[in-house]
């Protein structure tokens, strides 16, 4: 039987997110998975798997969060069980997988942690890139400013592009009660007003540093279609993981693991890109949404500023993109704040950021999204839509 | 004086790089069924999986792949260097090595110039293979 509208997503779980101290990575986690249990209808007792996001460095003071740990604090025995490390970016391969083979109905994926009140990320950073620390070389965002930088020199890119993508995220965001950045609205002066961080990145290329929680459940259509919402379907998946070593990477300025993965995604779903209302795409920093569109096929290389100018991705644009504000300007949960954004679109439960009417946008009936990790390292695409 | 920096972190696979570098010479893995030159240090070809590599010793000479500018120090040791340049070095002999481009203001820096060693002995036995552009 084809995979294709076999599964679905059913319930979302958000906690408090933006600087939310004196909370653990662990409490994050379990409310985040407790309320897309509740969200979904269903009760603990339904969820026989679980599968984790990203596994950070713990906090001073607090455990390691193995997904046994976090199973352990929902009060619930999985059957099947996962955490991937780092960047690995299959977690809705992974659940349809589990629930394909049998070993559970119900699958919650769960992301959680204190990155901006906690020295969690600061760990993760000195960890990072061992070698290259003695040169002064720290973390993602110089990595990807390297990719960037070496796109200004073979295409037609750089803050001129990227100024439309910074802005556009916030006009989702200013829609989005629970965007971190819901009160500050960003001009394009703004956006060049900020400073350097690792040129050519300013600080508004930058995604925001979250303290939070975000969950989603997974099970059959057919169990879908009982539950609360009205079930998105996952009608495609595709994945591709250069991989390479940063510092040997051909793949920086694209194609990027977004060509092959959104290929396979669009085949499986039996669709193209012209099929697509929306995208929901990784967005760790600006570039990072110029290059995924660019391999996904919207835009020639070099084109990008023509074809995000005149507010394309924006609220009542031609081809909404992040509609939640993002990584950039609504919250950092990895890629579940793309998926789920995702699905809550498809549910139309999103209230002024709603595409459809309220946002001057297409009706939503399938959405794209996007999931990226390392130094577009790993990348993985996700075609979902309307029942 | 203390150096403030955080040193070289040397494991099996890397050992023979420090150890060169502490005498001033940059020295890579070869292949030798396949004739890859390897960056970084690894145990297997990534080209062809042979284990059989030689050392050799780069020139020293390359141009720069891609490069950004610090204006943000994510360690206490490189504040006063601020603002200062990574580059990625493309060398003669293949490999891309990540380091930092000194003598000259950032502006001066981009892609595809040229580019060669300038050791910098931070303490006894460290030294670090950084770059000066060729005018």
């Amino acid at each position: 039987m084809k995979l294709k509208d076999k599964y679905a997503i059913v319930g979302i779980g958000y906690t408090p997110q933006g600087r939310v101290p004196g909370r653990t990575m662990l409490s994050f986690h379990v409310e985040a998975a407790a309320n897309a249990i509740a969200d979904a209808g269903l009760t603990k007792k339904d969820i026989d798997g679980l599968i984790c996001y990203r596994h950070f460095p713990a906090a001073s003071g607090e455990p390691d969060v193995t997904s046994y740990l976090v199973a352990q604090h929902l009060g619930i025995s999985p059957t099947y069980l996962s955490q991937e490390a780092n960047c690995a970016r299959s977690q809705l391969f992974h659940a349809i997988s589990a629930l394909e083979l049998g070993s559970c109905n119900y699958v919650v994926i769960s992301y959680g942690h204190n990155a901006l009140s906690s020295d969690s990320m600061t760990k993760m950073l000195l960890q990072r890139g061992i070698e290259e620390m003695v040169f002064g070389h720290f973390g993602a965002s110089a990595d990807y400013a390297l990719a960037a930088q070496r796109a200004m020199h073979m295409f037609r890119t750089g803050s001129e592009t990227w100024k439309h993508i910074a802005v556009g995220h916030r006009k989702w965001a200013n829609l989005n009660p629970r965007a971190m950045f819901y009160d500050q609205t960003m001009t394009f002066e703004d956006y060049f007003n900020s400073g350097w961080v690792v040129e050519p990145f300013r600080l508004l290329d930058n995604c925001l540093v979250t303290d939070g929680g975000r969950a989603c459940v997974i099970t059959t259509v057919e169990r879908a279609c009982d539950l609360r919402h009205r079930p998105v379907r996952i009608m495609g998946i595709g994945q591709h993981h250069p991989s390479d070593y940063v510092q040997r990477a051909t793949h920086l300025t694209g194609p990027t693991g977004a060509r092959k993965a959104g290929e396979k995604a669009l085949h499986m779903a039996g669709i193209t890109l012209g099929d697509v209302d929306a995208c929901e795409v990784y967005d760790c920093f600006t570039y990072t949404v110029e290059i995924t569109l660019q391999d996904l096929g919207f835009f020639d290389p070099g084109e990008g500023e023509e074809w995000l100018a005149g507010g394309r991705i924006e609220p009542g644009g031609a081809m909404p993109v992040n509609t939640s504000g993002g990584l950039l300007s609504e919250a950092y949960h990895m890629g579940l704040t793309q998926i789920t954004e995702a699905a809550m679109q498809l549910m139309g439960r999103c209230g002024k950021r709603q595409l459809g009417p309220a946002t001057h946008t297409k009706e939503p009936e399938i959405i794209l999204c996007s999931d990226n990790g390392g130094t577009l390292q790993t990348h993985a695409c996700y075609i979902l839509g309307r029942l | 004086m203390d150096y403030t920096k955080p040193l070289p972190s040397v494991n099996a696979d890397n050992e023979h790089f420090w150890k060169g570098c502490s005498r001033h010479e940059l020295r890579f893995q070869k292949c030798r069924q396949c004739g890859f030159v390897r960056w970084p240090a690894s145990f297997i070809c990534p080209e062809c999986h042979s284990t059989d590599a030689k050392l050799i010793t780069a020139s020293g000479k390359g141009k720069i792949y891609s490069f950004v500018v610090y204006h943000v120090a994510y360690h206490p040791g490189f504040k006063d260097d601020l603002p200062y340049v990574v580059a990625l070095v493309e060398l003669d002999e293949g490999p891309r090595f990540l380091s930092n481009i000194v003598g000259c203001d950032s502006n001066a820096v981009a892609c595809d110039i040229p580019v060669e060693i300038a050791w910098d002995d931070i303490a006894d036995e460290w030294s670090l293979p950084k770059f000066r552009t060729l005018a």
